[in-house]
């Protein structure tokens, strides 16, 4: 019985990865070496989303030999989504203390969503508060592992940050981090 | 002549005596003029600032029961009703609640008054509509009023403004204490003869037949002799606050001031505070029952005092509402209505009234805001407090200590204290200052300054980690240690179980505390990168360099615990916490804003890999019998402290929505006879079960890699091989010893299989 059923479990999992590897190569969707992103992330996935073992756990549903799932993307929530669309006019009628408090709401709702702290950090740019806007893009980089858009875009606004302060070096390297991811993700979203 | 002369000389001093005696009693007037006017003005009750918790945010897909959401209105005073009234009402539709919400100012914008339609599911809300039906992405509930402080005298006091007094208590209290307020100079000499009169009859002191202003005089004052003299002082005084003062201006100080009941240490002064105390409602919506009983009190507190005494209390009452009814203050029926109420107390310490956090805001205030900033009247300040998280922290404290109590000192009870922050924002959303929440005294969430004991070591394996020498698997010893300290004395730490457990890996080592394994370690990483790291954390003051520092030998405060734990929980950013967002003037501008500001402080990685061996705290070490009470798939990390001879009981930890840190211990620093696990640890439980916990959930950095390891040896397995199997997150490449023979047992195959039907499952999707 457990036989017959490992063996078809096995060769289903040879026919996946046999399939996820033509794509991968066909398209160059993923840098060889990207980790295993963990599983959808879910603002709207609610309390308790999480399983403690011995329940699986997200992170390690793809273990080393396991094909890697698609790159996650950050999606905002309607609650958010009409906030950061309150801010950005905000932002453009010059109240930037306004758009910030604004977007310090949408956190209270989403406090793991990479581009709220994307929209905040760049809020604080237009502040000229470049330490800040580097501090909030790397909280932004720390939470947007596994989704290439919002990773390339936190190196984009620290970028920006080091340019506010002048360094000038570290800002062209944080620009090509973010052009690398951009490019893999573009790659990814072609398949 | 001589006889003459005589005469002429004692008129001469009889005249010098009477001008003199004169002169002095003018003086003595002016004197006491002086003192009591400048009494009044220091006291005088202008705009106080209206302290504000944060609002609720209301939205599709919030975490939230119908029954929650009616708590919440409740606590805002909706009243439910069939047909949806003025503003401030709601109804219930099944799973559908109507809420009228009032209009409403919040720190960064003002919404008009509204119907709002919430759809609840079973564990979320829906939808929200407005009346036109019209789906609204989110709505905020008007901010509840925590209090009304002066920022500056820094009095607890719910001081209230001439305006929130209900019409009906002034009236009351002139009918039943001081019939001719209105007119008088600030003396009734017609009510204190006939007071004297009862009272010579009696041959006891009977009737005060004291003016509201001589009232006011004798609380500023508070000198309890009763003699003839003193009366004459004090109506001295109240004849010049009179001549200074006018009658609207008496009468709001007079409700701002007069005494009204004792809580323990804590004299409860002025109408406001009073009315939360007595009923846990602001003093505006008292109905006429609760006026009549407020102002019983007022001529006894500690006599007529509703809790102890309900007999007197509600005989005085009800001669208070026939009173108002024959001086027409109220209708004969109003009266016959409000007699039949019962009194309508409530149990001690209930209501929102949260004076650690209001003290935590006045400090706060204090050390950020320029004191001419402060003094503008009508200042609206804006906190973080969330009053569910507050409650519950109360509750799970309160329930918890009493069991603890079972059993142990008679003499003594214990105490404790909670700080609750969100970790991404550093927002503290709840600070219990002690057992007794009503009580605004010593307030040991922020002056409770204890040793820290082992919440100490995530600090020495963080550091250890940062050095890239060790990882979570890397193997240390548990072996006695003897340190030379600078005074000459040999320092030998031990084990709390007084043994010792030979080579530990560091996830092992940190799960259990033991204390042997952990100073070896640290001594090995160095004592000034450990001092180091805690102050990158936000600890203010440099700790002792000493040995004895590794095993928590630090004084701390929960909120200073809760500040380092904050930083472990957001990923090592550091925010500093805050307690106040914003403090708007008048005409709406914003005095000053806390923006939310977060700093690196730590490696995302170290950090990460620290927070994951705390959860095996909570799996296999000393937070485990914390499991037993938490829901099962609630991931949460913490760790335990005890200061030593038991003397502090600490617990801190976090889940993905809320850092909790709670102290357990008795004010006298008496042992307790409880480790953190067995004080702390409980209470810290109750309030992670009890509230709407999101799990920890922090994507792991791309540079990490999760491994099993068995946690005895340190050694590589793969999962579910060997019950001893536990994760850990390590540098990607970083080579473990592999556990013999564990590849091939059932476990692993059967892993196998799972984990191949999960991915099949994946593709079909």
């Amino acid at each position: 019985m457990v036989n017959s059923t490992a063996c078809t479990a096995y060769l289903a999992r040879y026919v996946a990865i046999a399939a996820f590897t033509v794509c991968l190569s066909a398209c160059g969707a993923l840098p060889p070496m990207a980790p295993a992103p963990p599983s959808q992330p879910s603002p709207e996935a609610g309390p308790n989303a999480r399983q403690t073992q011995p329940g699986p756990r997200p992170e390690e549903a793809p273990s080393e030999q396991a094909p890697r799932s698609p790159p996650k993307q950050f999606h905002l929530g309607p609650a958010a989504l009409s906030l950061v669309s309150q801010a950005h006019k905000q932002s453009q009628s010059g109240d930037l203390a306004g758009a910030a408090t604004t977007l310090e709401r949408a956190l209270r709702i989403e406090p793991n969503n990479p581009l709220l702290w994307i929209e905040l950090g760049g809020v604080r740019l237009s502040e000229n508060n470049g330490d800040q806007a580097d501090s909030m893009g790397r909280k932004a980089l720390a939470l947007a592992t596994g989704d290439p858009q919002a990773q390339s875009a936190s190196w984009r606004l620290i970028a920006d940050s080091l340019r506010l302060r002048h360094r000038n070096a570290e800002a062209a390297e944080a620009d090509q981090k973010a052009a690398g991811l951009a490019a893999s993700f573009l790659g990814a979203q072609g398949r | 002549m001589a006889r003459s002369r005589w005469k002429k000389t004692l008129w001469r001093l009889s005249l010098l005596v009477l001008v003199l005696g004169i002169a002095a009693g003018g003086a003595y007037y002016v004197y006491l003029d002086r003192l009591v006017s400048h009494q009044f003005e220091g006291r005088r009750w202008t705009l106080p600032a209206h302290v504000y918790a944060s609002p609720l945010e209301l939205y599709a897909g919030l975490q939230l029961t119908q029954a929650d959401l009616r708590h919440e209105l409740a606590r805002l005073q909706y009243r439910r009703v069939e047909r949806l009234e003025r503003p401030g009402t709601y109804r219930q539709q099944g799973a559908r609640l109507d809420v009228a919400l009032r209009p409403a100012v919040f720190a960064d914008e003002s919404r008009p008054a509204l119907i709002l339609s919430i759809q609840c599911g079973a564990t979320a809300i829906e939808s929200l509509r407005d009346s036109a039906g019209k789906e609204m992405p989110l709505v905020r509930l008007e901010p509840l009023l925590i209090g009304s402080i002066f920022p500056i005298h820094g009095e607890d006091r719910i001081v209230v403004t001439p305006n929130e007094v209900p019409p009906l208590l002034p009236a009351a209290l002139k009918a039943v204490e001081d019939r001719k307020f209105d007119h008088h100079h600030g003396v009734d000499p017609e009510a204190l003869l006939r007071a004297m009169w009862v009272d010579l009859r009696s041959g006891q002191i009977e009737q005060g037949g004291s003016t509201l202003t001589q009232q006011l005089v004798k609380s500023y004052f508070l000198d309890p002799r009763r003699n003839l003299s003193r009366k004459l002082e004090e109506a001295a005084m109240a004849v010049a606050l009179e001549s200074h003062f006018s009658k609207a201006d008496l009468m709001n100080a007079y409700i701002n001031e007069i005494f009204l009941g004792q809580d323990g240490d804590r004299a409860i002064h002025g109408f406001g505070l009073a009315s939360q105390f007595y009923f846990g409602k602001p003093l505006s919506e008292l109905d006429v029952s609760e006026i009549a009983l407020m102002v019983a009190i007022v001529r006894g507190p500690s006599y007529y005092d509703p809790r102890r005494h309900a007999k007197r209390a509600l005989a005085r009452r009800d001669l208070v509402l026939k009173l108002m009814a024959e001086q027409q203050v109220i209708s004969a029926k109003d009266a016959q209505v409000a007699t039949a109420k019962p009194l309508g107390v409530i149990a001690r310490g209930a209501g929102s009234y949260y004076p650690a956090y209001l003290d935590f805001v006045r400090r706060v205030l204090r050390r950020d805001y320029r004191e001419e900033d402060l003094t503008k009247a009508g200042l609206r300040i804006y906190t973080s407090l969330e009053p569910r998280a507050q409650e519950q922290a109360e509750l799970a404290l309160d329930r918890e200590l009493t069991r603890l109590d079972r059993g142990k000192r008679a003499s003594a009870a214990l105490e404790g204290a909670v700080v609750v922050t969100s970790p991404q924002s550093g927002d503290v959303i709840a600070i219990v200052g002690g057992r007794n929440v009503a009580f605004d005294g010593f307030n040991r969430a922020l002056d409770g300054r204890r040793p820290m004991g082992s919440l100490v070591k995530p600090f020495i394996y963080l550091t250890a980690l940062e050095t890239g020498r060790y990882n979570a698997a890397t193997v240390i010893q548990d072996a006695p240690v003897q340190i030379r300290l600078a005074n000459g004395d040999l320092w030998r730490p031990e084990n709390f179980t007084h043994q010792t457990y030979g080579p530990v890996p560091l996830v092992r080592a940190l799960a259990e505390s033991l204390n042997l394994a952990t100073v070896g370690l640290g001594m090995d990483v160095g004592l000034p990168k450990i001092s180091q790291t805690l102050q990158r954390f936000g600890l203010e003051r440099l700790p002792p360099q000493v040995p004895s520092m590794l095993l928590g030998a630090v004084d701390v405060t929960p909120l200073e615990v809760a500040q380092l734990y904050n930083g472990l929980a957001n990923g090592g950013f550091r925010n500093p916490l805050r307690g106040v967002r914003a403090v708007i003037s008048d005409d709406g501008k914003a005095v000053k804003a806390f923006p939310l500001q977060v700093t690196p402080v730590a490696p995302p990685e170290a950090v990460y890999s620290v927070d994951r061996m705390m959860e095996q705290v909570m799996e296999r070490g000393t937070g485990r019998p914390a499991r037993a009470v938490l829901p099962a798939n609630l991931a949460v990390a913490g760790k335990s402290g005890t200061s030593s001879d038991l003397r502090d009981s600490w617990f801190a930890g976090f889940s993905g929505s809320h850092v909790v840190v709670v102290w357990v211990g008795y004010d006298d620093d008496m042992p307790t006879g409880l480790t953190g696990s067995a004080g702390a640890l409980p209470v810290w439980a109750r309030i992670m079960a009890g509230s709407q916990e999101v799990s920890w959930d922090a994507p792991m950095p791309e540079s990490l890699a999760e491994t099993w390891i068995d946690y005895d040896t340190g050694e590589r397995v793969e999962k579910g091989c060997t019950p001893e199997a536990v994760p850990i997150a390590v540098p990607v490449g970083t080579q473990l010893p592999v556990k013999a023979g564990c590849t091939n047992s059932p476990h692993t195959i059967q892993s196998i299989v799972e984990r191949a039907g999960e991915w099949l499952r994946d593709i079909i999707h």
